[in-house]
């Protein structure tokens, strides 16, 4: 119990400090670069008005003062009132959190159940056709910006061959684009990198050893490569899970999904800094969780990095 | 630099493929020009923010809320004034207005409308302790008197000939008193109810707002059942939401994209001219911008004809002084402005110029085409002799530089004609104190100044036709287009848009054309 203790304590303070300083970078940036209060006002709002409204939100405090209070009510749990919709800023950010959750894990597990066996397929076939084509298709994955993707895949998918919705939140139909053109920088990496694990396992000389015994070729892969290939499958599979995050707030802005990542980039246009800050906390809190998952999923993988 | 990628990326995909692309799209109701349908789908271009109309000014509130709102009055896509919630309005002292307000007209809740909401909801836009977002809207006001249920006494503060214009805007949304003080402002915000043709259902932020028709309009109910306002940021998802015909009209349609719309079997575009000019604001102080012959010059070698040709497609027209076309007291004998380069050369002799350089600080996409116009203006300048460098910065920037009125020279604005007049809109930006004071001339201040607090419309004509004469030998702003606000359209949606970004959508102008 003292040793998953001991493993586990430097890790969380460790996240502790870092949600601090993105909190911290995020509070001050936002303040230095810019002023929400003339894009609340009419734009024959004359000074006097502006500085009125900037003292109503309390803008016009020192920095420092306005960051001790921004603190003390976030350690309470309180992120102070969105200045653009007027409500308490934890609950809205919340409100976006379901559709970005349901974009987030469907590109997801879309990447997995493409990418993986795409992977093993190419490393076992390598240097045919097949493995030729998968990885061309990967490359162009990898390599094509978000918002190329989302624009291509509107005006072809949904535009010129009429399968899918074109934008917007709905049933199924309306995730499957989304989700394609989120997953699909993960999918081309996690394909790509399943390949060439797959390719090293394959190697080893324990394979060769199974294949002499006159194991069944289904067999040497399915057992022997693929539980010592998923090791670093699942670390880039948890950092892309952050990639994720980051492409959200392009597609969701493409596809007009309503999620905290369009939340977020509306916000700082708008300078909506309670909003900004509520959901930079709750994606780096995210982000923390993932990893710390992954770490201990590592443990069940590989016996090797369990605390002694 | 990615507008234009993504813009190039549309123009390529649209003509390899746009007849082919669209015909299975649309399937068995391609060419459909009539309707069944009894819901009215609307895209925006942003997300609403807030449904309390005292807390908002943004165009993307608006649009919605002056459909739940009324006023007292409404400015028609005509752009004049009608009767809304008063049915009329007359001058009956120097600085008293009286209006006659609708009788037996319900709010959505069932509550009468009376002269106490409408006397509520003013001086609810500037009570201090409500702090509203429309504080300054309806400050001329110093007091106002329902005496009956159906008249309205104002009284302003010195006379205000503009008070019937300004009703008609953001601030004059007229709210229900007794729910208001009943549930408060939070509350109103999230379940808002007015008397207008739509009544509230539900929204879901950054997806969708839902209303139904309002039954019982006095106006007239609507010819549909519900109304849904989406909102699609990017401009090419929400062009292919139109051409796949799954939202009957779109808002922000840039003029590069018309051909798109226009072109497709089953959409068209509508546009209203913007009520309001795009201008090149000068910052008369800086050398050599004080002297008016150079900046006559700079008027006299752009040819506006080729950039309304080329870089609006046609979508604008040329203005021809700083009155904009369909404003009060627009002049139409007077002619567009002229483009003769030798005329310019003269001047710029005249004035001895001496090939100083002349700063354009553009952003880039904060007006439509702001840094194109700003690129292909410096071209025709420099044939005609002038030294000009064009600067790209930031909207932050622009923003900052406007505060501190430290612009190097010229810079691009939007005036908007706030109240269909030139009060609202050069006497509001280039009169003294105001955002855009960078110079002064003694006769067209005292002008300005008169006109404001005259309420003799001949007198108003008489000083902004003067006011007008002035402004072209100074040129405190160098206007270059006054072009279309272009919604896309389904055929068989017959709409007419209003020229101020309210889209107003009553029964008198939208229609479904049924089979």
């Amino acid at each position: 119990m003292r040793s998953v203790l001991g493993f586990l304590a430097p890790k969380l303070l460790r996240a502790l400090v870092a949600v601090w300083l993105v909190t911290t970078v995020v509070f001050v940036v936002m303040r230095l670069s810019g002023d929400p209060v003339p894009l609340l006002l009419p734009p024959d709002a004359p000074t006097s008005e502006i500085l009125r409204v900037r003292h109503d939100l309390g803008l016009d405090r020192p920095l420092p003062m306005q960051y001790a209070t921004f603190v003390g009510n976030a350690l309470r749990g309180d992120f102070g009132r969105s200045i653009h919709f007027r409500e308490p800023a934890w609950s809205v950010v919340v409100g976006y959190l379901p559709a970005t959750l349901e974009l987030g894990l469907t590109a997801f597990g879309l990447a997995l159940v493409v990418a993986v066996p795409i992977g093993m397929l190419s490393a076992i076939h390598r240097n045919s056709p097949v493995d030729h084509a998968a990885m061309g298709v990967a490359l162009v994955g990898q390599s094509a910006p978000t918002f190329f993707l989302g624009i291509l895949f509107i005006l072809t998918l949904s535009l010129k061959l009429g399968w899918f919705p074109t934008s917007g939140r709905g049933g199924w139909e309306h995730l499957v684009l989304p989700a394609l053109t989120l997953g699909a920088f993960s999918m081309a990496s996690i394909a790509r990198l399943t390949r060439s694990a797959v390719l090293d396992v394959l190697r080893q000389d324990y394979v060769r050893t199974a294949r002499a015994k006159g194991l069944p070729e289904l067999a040497v892969v399915a057992k022997h490569t693929l539980k010592n290939a998923a090791l670093p499958v699942v670390t880039i599979t948890g950092l892309q899970f952050g990639t994720l995050l980051g492409g959200a707030v392009v597609t969701e802005t493409v596809f007009a999904w309503p999620g905290i990542g369009r939340l977020a980039i509306q916000s700082i246009y708008n300078r909506d800094y309670p909003i900004v800050q509520c959901t930079v906390f709750l994606s780096a809190i995210l982000f923390i969780v993932l990893n710390f998952a992954i770490d201990l999923f590592y443990g069940v993988l590989d016996p090797r990095v369990r605390p002694r | 630099m990615s507008q234009l990628t993504r813009r190039e990326l549309l123009k390529s995909a649209a003509t390899a493929g746009a007849a082919a692309a669209l015909a299975p799209a649309l399937g068995g109701s391609a060419g459909a020009q009539t309707t069944p349908k009894r819901e009215l789908v609307v895209a925006q271009g942003g997300d609403i923010g807030k449904l309390d109309p005292h807390f908002s000014t943004s165009s993307n509130d608006i649009r919605w809320s002056f459909n739940l709102f009324d006023n007292l009055t409404s400015r028609h896509p005509d752009g004049k004034l009608h009767p809304g919630l008063a049915t009329e309005w007359k001058l009956s002292a120097p600085s008293t207005w009286t209006f006659k307000l609708r009788a037996g007209v319900k709010y959505h809740n069932g509550d009468p409308f009376s002269s106490a909401d409408a006397k509520f909801s003013i001086e609810r836009t500037y009570d201090p302790n409500v702090k509203t977002m429309v504080a300054t809207a309806l400050s001329t006001i110093d007091r106002i008197e329902a005496p009956d249920a159906t008249t309205l006494v104002v009284h302003t503060k010195k006379p205000d000939p503009l008070l019937p214009a300004r009703l008609a805007f953001y601030g004059g949304q007229i709210v229900p008193k007794k729910y208001v003080e009943s549930v408060g402002n939070d509350a109103f915000n999230a379940r808002p109810v007015g008397t207008g043709p739509v009544r509230y259902v539900s929204w879901t932020k950054d997806d969708k707002l839902v209303c139904e028709a309002n039954p019982d309009y006095w106006g007239g109910k609507v010819d549909f059942d519900r109304l849904i306002m989406r909102s699609i940021p990017e401009t090419a998802p929400r062009i292919a939401s139109l051409l796949k015909g799954e939202v009957d009209v779109i808002t922000q349609l840039p003029a590069d994209q018309g051909e798109r719309v226009a072109g497709n079997a089953t959409t068209r575009v509508a546009g209203a001219l913007y009520a309001g000019l795009y201008v090149m604001a000068v910052n008369s102080k800086r050398p050599p911008l004080d002297n008016p012959l150079v900046k006559q010059a700079l008027s006299h070698a752009i040819d506006r004809e080729a950039i309304v040709k080329e870089l609006w497609r046609g979508r604008g027209v040329v203005p021809s002084g700083p009155i904009a076309k369909g404003d009060n007291h627009f002049d139409p004998s007077l002619p567009p402005l002229a483009y003769n380069p030798s005329a310019a050369r003269d001047l710029l002799r005249k004035a001895g110029y001496k090939n100083e350089e002349i700063v354009i600080e553009t952003t880039v996409a904060y007006l439509s085409n702001d840094k194109q116009m700003s690129e292909a203006i410096q071209g025709m300048w420099r044939d005609a002799g002038i030294n000009a460098k064009v600067e790209v910065i930031e909207y932050s920037v622009r923003a900052q530089k406007n505060r501190e009125k430290s612009f190097k020279g010229i810079f691009w604005s939007d005036p908007t004609s706030t109240l269909g007049d030139p009060d609202g809109m050069m006497w509001r930006l280039l009169g003294p104190g105001g955002p855009q004071d960078y110079w002064r001339h003694p006769r067209f201040d005292e002008l300005g100044n008169a006109a404001r607090f005259s309420v003799d419309e001949k007198f108003r004509g008489e000083a902004y036709r003067e006011m007008t004469k002035i402004f072209l030998e100074h040129f405190p702003w160098v206007p270059v287009i006054q072009p279309y606000e272009d919604y896309g359209l389904q055929k068989y949606v017959e709409f007419t848009p209003n020229p101020n970004q309210q889209f107003e959508i009553r029964r008198f102008n939208f229609k479904f054309k049924r089979a």
